[in-house]
């Protein structure tokens, strides 16, 4: 019974109202209602609803998801996922098919050093694969420091760099909420 | 579909699981089988059976239709058919079902009350 140790279901015709803790992988095709704590991944399914506080590790969202998901690792929304509410969460997926309302907070990103680590890297190499990952974690190219390309360096710093387009499309969104 | 009854085997077929490191405070209820290993504080209302394992610990009153009991049970257990203590398992509260089977080496305290039927109306 090797689906039975070390990870939790929730079928689907299952209601829990309150709040649930673990140290283990939970799979939701039921629903969930109040907060949600995990030091590992949950996964909703398709047919699973959580209305909940969520604070996991890892976050996989096929089914749906009303209120604010905190992640230490990182949320993706699958073509089937809906959410409603803020995700905070160092690394965010959402793919095409996805729906999404709300806010995304991907941590801290130094926005200078992230301009200067781009502008160095396109005088070195032309548009190398976007970091979408951890931008902020990636040191600058070392070879790309030759002292005589400096005033090249600052002048290429000046457009601003085009922010993630899950960043974007967050962007956008709020401004319609704004407008009402 | 081989039937040996005792074993934890046949329990595949429950769809919800609660792993033994998850802790519950709160309400469930549903339609379907619940295999608990970990904490569950509250209530309970199921259509269905109950097992709380070796590994589960409940403080919630149970409204079920069957339980099976390894583990650890504070509040009251209401059934609508079966009600089983198995050995090692400590219950304390009290049991209301049909059917009451308590096994050698478990470890009950509270009343029991099998005469349901008669009494629904009280």
């Amino acid at each position: 019974m090797a689906t039975i140790d070390g990870s939790t279901i929730i079928g689907e015709s299952i209601l829990i109202s309150g709040s649930l803790n673990g140290d283990e992988d939970l799979t939701v095709r039921g629903r969930v209602e109040g907060t949600l704590t995990l030091t590992k991944t949950l996964v909703v399914e398709p047919t699973g609803v959580v209305k909940a506080e969520v604070q996991v590790k890892n976050c996989v969202i096929a089914g749906a998801i009303v209120g604010n998901v905190t992640a230490t690792e990182s949320v993706e929304i699958t073509k089937e996922g809906r959410m409603v509410g803020d995700i905070n969460a160092p690394r965010v997926i959402i793919v095409d098919g996805a729906s999404f309302r709300g806010r995304i907070d991907m941590g801290e990103v130094d926005v200078e050093a992230e301009r200067e680590t781009r502008a160095v890297a396109r005088v070195a190499a032309p548009a190398p694969a976007r970091p979408t990952l951890r931008p902020a974690a990636r040191p600058a190219p070392a070879k790309a420091a030759e002292p005589r390309h400096a005033e090249e360096t600052v002048v290429a710093a000046k457009p601003p760099a085009p922010p993630a387009p899950v960043a974007m499309g967050a962007v956008k969104r709020k401004v319609i909420v704004k407008r009402k | 579909m081989a039937g040996i009854e005792k074993v934890p085997a046949p329990r595949s077929g429950a769809h919800t699981v609660i792993g033994s490191s998850i802790v519950i405070d709160g309400e469930i209820s549903g339609d379907e089988d619940l295999v608990i290993q970990g904490t569950v504080k509250g209530r309970i209302s199921l259509r269905e059976s109950l097992f709380v394992e070796g590994s589960g610990v409940i403080e919630a009153d149970i409204e079920t239709a069957n339980v099976e009991v390894s583990g650890q049970v504070t509040g009251n257990i209401a059934a609508s058919d079966k009600v089983e203590l198995k050995a090692d398992c400590k219950v304390v509260g009290d049991i209301r079902a049909p059917r009451i089977l308590i096994a050698d080496g478990a470890l009950f305290k509270g009343n029991v009350d099998m005469d349901v039927k008669e009494t629904k109306g009280k």
